[in-house]
């Protein structure tokens, strides 16, 4: 390491004895389109260190001009212009704003230039953030940036993010960095309080978070103050949301009579209740109120900038007794003392989840699908006041309205994630800088239920409480030097070196007891209880190295190399080796291209390698499990025995990524657009493999492996097209993506692997590992049909079987051997979208705005776990009003052949979960928001406000798709790749109207 | 060169301060024990062995499924229409390798092997530790609790699925099927160990595996290979034990009269210890946290759940005067709460119409309303009765063996009935009491299946339920063994599976 770091020095040497030839002082003002002036602008004499900024009021003045040299004028978020001088000596400039090219786009450790950008990078801006009224900030990302899927679940849940499709099969989120503080999600983040998010997505961007960036780097910059007087800026919007679509289940009359065709005549017990018919799902949707207001205020001197904002967000679910509050705070300052900078980003948030409940296991709207319509919601007389069903009703749904509403779940949680640094400039381009990250939470996640007695089956004759507390921080020490140069006037160097060190730990208590004598009281006891904690710990030390050439603008070479060490390895494989390299050349830079139509040509590609170590802590070293239990002689018998396999020979997930990429602009930037193709390759990913059942808690199930391959492909297109014609101004930008994996190999000995979630707990997985096929593609039974006679069956079974009859589903018997088993399933879907789209269109006319956003997938298959409670028939619940369209069997025949559902209580394969009736086409377009703004103007306002805006929006108010589930767009189970494409019943997304008023005082 | 100076100052700061000490990352994880470290107390030993036990616990096996999917294939119960749909396959056979069931029953068996492997593979280290840490005496009793519990799993298996894969010590590779006569072996190699090492009765703990319970199992285990004179060998062992008084009966299913003077093995339950995470899939096979409930009596109780109910069949084949009926059923005028209540038709009252009697075995009724708290009684799953009766079967079936010493075997069964023994000492005639005897004695206890598809005469008692004879005596291996063990494919799974 130390020879590494005195070649650093070496080349920061050499490259500080430039020095530049000086002649005259040129002045101006640099100013918005709408003429405020623009304090902190950067003024540069390209190919030199010459460089100013503007004061507060836009002014700035730079020597040593020579009428020859460029000018570069630059803003975040608005187009550079470059300009040569000549004579002049006052030179006044309007920056106007880019529709997707950020002039300056941040990177990792850093920003750099759009046009030096040689990788794959996505930006989001403030102002779109802004055009849609969002909760989280991931959200912003929905459509907008080419290649990024994001799935929102629950109020308060963290999003699913993906980039460029699955390259695991663990967690696929991307790492997310706030400015420079890494974190796994944006959950404590006021979407308010973002400057920009950019999106890293090939190696040659994200290789120098090494052994995080396997899935990606989201990389996010909050809003800093701003030279000038003080700007206080005031938002709030208040909305209505809510679930439309419901699916059609049997009301009181038509359940009666399918019971009486299963064979449980219910007729007596319906007239108990008088004959209701509830809608279930009526009661556990309902309007939600959303809120939220926001304050910042940014000021800057010279010297010093500051910001200071606060939000205060609540929105009440959807789907009863569910919501999310959040306060949230942030502080960002910066403070120059000669060549020192310092500075300070501290955000600070408290939030409370109510969480969408569930109980044995099944979601609310699961129970609210089988619950026979005919009882009442609320029954006086039972202890606890809901009523439920009894042995005598033959159907055990639970009320989902008690299961929602009984007691209470709220989760408490805490965020602080900040960060403290210092700049020193040492030399002349050589920067040092210090920086010391915090990502810090509690949450305490506490449950509720007082006893109750619904009927027979549900019931709890003591109070029981449960809480989780857990508390982490990780804290990241980053220690880097920057030299940045240009050698005869030509030569662009930059170099940075960078140390950093991460030291994560964290711990939970969980506690539940249970309380006979009362309800009154919410909070644990020694009663009957468990207690339980764990602590863990992980560290990892890197070190980063990045290179970055140009030879005057026109040919770009990037280089960087990072070596990590994570303690989640063993000391035989600890540490990984991860570089990267890129390449570009800016056509339109080039003589020959002066009278072009391209105002932007530029042809990039990049290889490069990241790593992934995101799999649980210590799974290096055996363990013991000290939880078994036995009585005996009347008392605890505790046992100990083996528990999690160990793998002293994991290493890390690595991949190679090669990117692509073409950047255009044409007409003066009114058209831009760019093309990109990657095709990467991750080895030896970690999973942790099904162990065969016969060996027993030898292996505790699974053990972690290093066990397959995957290649995954795909281009993106983002075009934008921006115009003005007197006060019209409008723009466009479209984006598409593609992505496509295949497992390319899988471990020596391992030919298959089954998981993922199922509809109820012990039915059969269906999500498959194999080789050439998607990564977890559905794997199960085809089917053709229904057997409408005992003579098909025959033909397919030979005479004397009895499992399967007449009525049943045809399930093809691929292997022709007579009987239906496991080796008759096959490819049944593939949950990956064929391609991802967003249009975004933006209009401005007079004081008018307007914005629409649409987004889409396309080519995807979900696997719709609903339909087992909807269609499935296999013991008396309440269904979909398309079980009257099932197979009616008379000796032996059915008698309806065109019926669409198989016999009621069929066939043990009929609803087995590994089925093709559960797989449905999962593409949507999807109109997520449509806004229109109104901005006052008048004098009257000007003296109290500089702006005042009005917009009413509305948010995914129109869906195309036709899968036939509440929300083609689900919400994952989980962050694990095999839960990809499974609908089991979680809260679908909802619409919304929302009305708005944003203030600058 | 100042600045140099000043550089290199300030690097080496940088590089003390996050310096490339590396054995910082060696981090052990302070949440678990180590297996290195362990086996080195009595305490650690038998928490060993307790693991293994505690196994019998899971909804795969007593907690919960076990007793549905045995007396549903015997049709001594029938499901009510809410009975659930991975349950209801086992009253018409209709079952595949996708079923829960049979999935949480396998798994149940091997993690309780391998947590018995655990125990056995460690055995040089627990004979290694001096005679004032454990006697050698206890040293062989614990290895013979690993030996036993081993064998009562491998004997679960064989039972169900026929050829096993065996392991005789833990690892982390599949195995191969293995011929049923050499798990048989393994079973009785163990028994054996068991029946020499483990301490007796009344000198062990109850609820500890005893002497006497390795040779009731050793004797079922012959029993079951037809060895008959071995088998009355292992039975003549079993000693000390007599049957409860006649009209005490019940004695043998309730919570209080647990380990009485019938009892050779139960499995144990006590709800006071905790009922854990109630439908959570922790409890399904793996045996962790505090499930020390079973569900039975909620989910075949007739004022609870009421899925299941006795069949017409098996309550037709009592005969007059049978004191059993009244202890196993109960019907419309049985008493119950300490005999405060009095059962009324429209306690048997389902959505299907009005059942003739709920159970009464192993429920709770008989001090408390309902099942809600789940239920704390043992499964009394050998018990002297059991014994007598096969012993006479060995009898019959010997070589040489006397009818007469079958008849009075069977006798003191029907004498604690309250009924009169009038059997022909003819093989035949022996055979059809046995059979009839040991369908009301041990009707709702998970025998009769194993009876009938041993005897051979599945296929015309249960003709006409979807028994196909050449299949349906066997479960097929579950998909999650065929999908994750690549020594067992999906094509070697048993016959019409």
């Amino acid at each position: 390491m130390l020879k590494i770091k005195i070649a650093l020095i070496g080349l920061l040497i050499t490259g500080s004895q430039h020095l530049i030839a000086q002649s005259k002082t040129i002045q101006g003002v640099v100013t918005d389109p709408s003429g405020f002036p623009l304090p902190g602008a950067s003024i540069n004499v390209e190919g030199t260190q010459n460089s100013a900024s503007t004061d507060f009021d836009g002014k700035y003045s730079l020597k040593g001009v020579n009428p020859t040299d460029k000018i570069t004028f630059s803003y975040v978020g608005l187009i550079s212009q470059t300009i040569t001088p000549g004579q002049r000596s006052s030179i006044n400039v309007t920056l106007v704003l880019s529709t997707q090219n950020l002039s300056e786009v941040v990177v990792a450790y850093g920003t750099q230039k759009r046009t030096k950008v040689t990788g794959a990078i996505s930006t989001v801006s403030s102002k779109d953030i802004a055009a849609v009224p969002i909760t989280n900030a991931e959200s912003a990302l929905q459509g907008r940036a080419a290649g990024v899927t994001v799935v929102n679940g629950a109020p308060g849940s963290n999003p699913t993010v993906t980039i460029r499709g699955l390259a695991t099969m663990g967690n696929s989120a991307p790492l997310y960095v706030i400015d420079g503080v890494l974190t796994s999600n944006l959950s404590g983040l006021s979407p308010n309080d973002i400057e920009s998010i950019s999106v890293l997505k090939d190696a040659s961007t994200t290789a120098l978070y090494g052994s995080k960036a396997f899935n990606g780097v989201i990389v996010v910059t909050t809003k800093k103050g701003k030279k000038g007087a003080g700007q206080l800026t005031f938002g709030t919007y208040i909305g209505g949301q809510e679930i439309t679509k419901r699916y059609s289940v049997l009301n009181t009359q038509q359940y009666l009579q399918y019971a009486k065709d299963l064979g449980s005549d219910l007729t007596a017990r319906a007239a108990e209740f008088g004959n209701t018919s509830t809608n279930w799902q009526d009661q556990i949707f309902q309007t939600g109120l959303m809120q939220d207001y926001n304050l910042s205020f940014s000021s800057g001197t010279e010297k010093s900038t500051s910001r200071y904002s606060a939000e205060y967000l609540k929105q009440v679910g959807a789907v009863i007794n569910t919501g999310f509050e959040r306060y949230s705070f942030r502080a960002n300052n910066t403070q120059d003392i000669g060549k020192l900078k310092v500075g300070s980003n501290i955000g600070v948030s408290f939030s409370t989840i109510n969480p969408e409940r569930s109980a044995g296991g099944r979601t609310l709207l699961e129970h609210a699908i089988k619950m026979a319509p005919y009882f009442p919601v609320y029954n006086e007389e039972n202890l606890g006041g809901y009523q439920g069903p009894s042995a005598v009703d033959g159907n055990d749904a639970e009320n989902p309205v008690r299961v929602a509403n009984l007691g209470y779940q709220k989760i408490n949680n805490l965020s602080l994630i900040g960060n403290i640094y210092a700049e020193l400039e040492i030399l002349k381009g050589l920067k040092f800088r210090s920086q010391v990250s915090l990502d810090y939470f509690t949450s305490k996640d506490h449950t509720f239920v007082p006893s109750y007695q619904d009927g027979s089956y549900h019931k709890q004759a003591f109070s029981t409480t449960a809480e989780t507390n857990s508390q982490g921080q990780t804290i990241v020490f980053d220690n880097s030097l920057n030299y940045k140069t240009t050698i005869a006037g030509k030569h662009n160097l930059e170099v940075l070196g960078v140390i950093t060190k991460i030291d994560g730990k964290s711990q939970s208590l969980v506690a539940g007891s249970r309380y006979n004598i009362s309800d009154e009281i919410d909070q644990l006891r020694y009663n009957e209880g468990n207690l339980g904690s764990a602590n863990y710990e992980e560290k990892n030390i890197g070190y980063i190295v990045r290179i970055n050439y140009d030879y005057n603008d026109k040919y770009l070479l990037a280089v960087s190399g990072r070596r990590d060490a994570s303690s989640r390895f063993g000391s035989n494989n600890r540490w990984g080796n991860f570089y990267s390299v890129a390449l570009g050349w800016n056509i339109a830079k080039e003589s020959f291209m002066e009278n072009s139509v391209f105002s932007t040509l530029k042809l990039r590609a990049s290889t490069g390698t990241t790593g992934n170590d995101r799999i649980e802590n210590y799974q290096y070293s055996s363990t013991l499990i000290a939880n078994y239990n036995y009585p005996i002689g009347g008392a605890n018998a505790p046992g100990v025995s083996l528990g999690v396999a160990a793998n002293p020979n994991l290493k890390w997930e690595s991949k190679l990524d090669r990117n692509i990429g073409v950047d255009f602009g044409f007409l003066e930037e009114r058209i831009t657009g760019s093309f990109e193709y990657f095709n990467n390759k991750s080895s030896d990913i970690l999973f942790a493999v099904p162990l065969p059942a016969s060996v027993g808690s030898a292996g505790g199930g699974t053990q972690i492996q290093n066990i397959a391959d995957v290649k995954v492909s795909g281009y993106e297109i983002s075009l934008g097209y921006n115009d003005r014609k007197g006060d019209f101004t409008w723009s466009a930008v479209a984006n598409l993506g593609t992505s496509k994996n295949e497992v390319v190999s899988l471990a020596p000995g391992v030919t298959s692997v089954l998981g993922g979630p199922v509809p109820r707990a012990g039915l059969e997985n269906f999500s498959r590992l194999e080789v050439g096929q998607p990564l977890f593609y559905f794997y199960g039974y085809q089917t053709n049909g229904i057997y409408q006679n005992q003579a098909e069956v025959d033909a397919v079974f030979g005479p004397g079987q009895t499992a399967v009859k007449p009525g049943d589903i045809r399930i093809i018997d691929r292997d022709g051997n007579k009987i239906i088993n496991s080796g008759d399933k096959t490819n049944i879907g593939n949950p990956y979208p064929d391609f991802t789209y967003g249009l975004n269109l933006n209009a401005a006319y007079k004081n008018f705005d307007f914005n629409c956003f649409i987004s889409g997938v396309q080519g995807n298959d979900i696997y719709n776990a609903n339909t087992f409670d909807l269609q499935g028939m296999n013991r008396l619940f309440n269904a979909s009003t398309d079980v009257l369209d099932r197979a009616v069997v008379v000796n032996g025949t059915v008698t309806n052949p065109s019926a669409s559902l198989p016999r009621a209580q069929g066939a043990d394969i009929n609803w087995s979960s590994a089925n093709q009736r559960y797989i449905e086409d999962g593409s949507y377009t999807r109109l997520k928001n449509i806004a229109i703004g109104y901005t006052l103007s008048g004098d009257a306002f000007k003296t109290y406000f500089s702006k005042v805006r009005f917009y009413l929006s509305g948010q995914n108010l129109i869906t195309i798709t036709k899968y036939t589930g509440l929300d083609p767009e689900i919400a994952r189970a989980d962050a694990n790749a095999n839960s990809a494409g499974i609908d089991l019943g979680r809260y679908p997304q909802p619409k919304s109207i929302i009305f708005g008023l944003d203030v600058t005082f | 060169m100042r600045k140099i100076k000043y550089i290199l100052t300030v690097l080496s700061g940088v590089l003390a301060l996050t310096s490339c000490d590396t054995s910082e990352l060696e981090l052990s994880n302070p949440n678990t024990l180590s297996p290195d470290t362990f086996f080195k107390t009595k305490d650690q030993v038998q928490s060993a062995v307790n693991a293994s036990y505690a196994n019998l616990q899971t909804r795969g096996l007593y907690g919960r499924n076990f007793s549905f999917a045995m007396d549903l294939m015997s049709q001594e119960t029938l499901g009510n229409p809410q009975l659930e749909g991975n349950k209801k396959p086992f009253q018409d056979f209709s079952f595949n390798a996708g079923n829960d069931i049979i999935q949480y029953y396998w798994e149940s068996c091997y993690i309780g092997i391998s947590r018995a492997n655990f125990v056995l593979d460690n055995e040089a280290k627990i004979n290694a530790l001096t005679e004032l840490v454990l006697p050698q005496e206890q040293k062989n009793k614990f290895l013979g609790e690993a030996h036993f519990l081993r064998a009562y799993y491998y004997f679960l298996l064989v039972k169900r699925f026929g050829d096993l894969p065996i392991y005789k010590t833990n690892n982390i590779i599949g195995n191969a099927r293995s011929p049923k006569a050499e798990v048989y072996a393994l079973i009785e190699e163990d028994l054996v160990f068991a029946s020499q090492n483990l301490l007796a009765r009344g000198v062990e703990t109850a609820g500890r595996a005893t002497k006497e319970a390795a040779y009731a199992y050793l004797g079922k285990v012959l029993l079951y290979q037809k060895k008959y004179d071995q088998a009355l060998t292992a039975f003549n062992n079993v000693t000390g034990f007599s049957l409860e008084d006649k009209g005490s009966f019940y004695n043998n299913f309730m919570e209080e009269t647990e380990h009485g003077k019938e009892s050779i093995f139960e499995i144990e339950f006590d709800a006071k210890n905790g009922t854990g995470d109630q439908w959570g899939s922790q409890g399904d096979s793996g045996g962790t946290g505090f499930e020390e409930a079973t569900l039975r009596g909620q989910e075949y109780g007739n004022l609870s759940w009421y899925n299941v109910y006795p069949s017409d069949d098996l309550l037709d084949s009592y005969e007059t005067g049978d004191n059993r009926f009244g202890d196993t059923f109960y019907l419309p005028g049985s008493p119950y709460l300490e005999g405060k209540k009095v059962m009324v038709a429209s306690n048997f009252t389902t959505s299907a119409g009005i059942r003739r009697a709920g159970w009464k075995k192993y429920q709770n009724y008989y001090i408390r309303e309902d099942e809600a708290l789940r239920s704390s009684i043992n499964f009394k799953v050998m018990r002297y009765a059991d014994v007598l009766l096969m012993k006479a079967e060995c009898e019959n079936q010997r070589d040489g063996g006397s009818q007469t010493a079958a008849i009075a075997y069977i006798k003191q069964v029907r004498d604690r009935a309250n009924l009169t023994t009038n059997i022909a000492p003819t093989k035949e005639a022996v055979f059809a009491a046995i059979v009839h005897e040991r369908k009301v004695e041990l009707a709702g206890e998970q025998s009769r299946f194993d009876d009938i598809i041993r005897w051979g005469i599945a296929g015309t008692e249960l003709q006409g339920t979807g028994f196909t004879a050449g299949k349906s005596e066997l479960w097929p291996i579950p998909n999650r063994e065929t999908s994750s063990n690549p020594n067992i494919k999906p094509s070697d799974n048993n016959p019409g599976y």
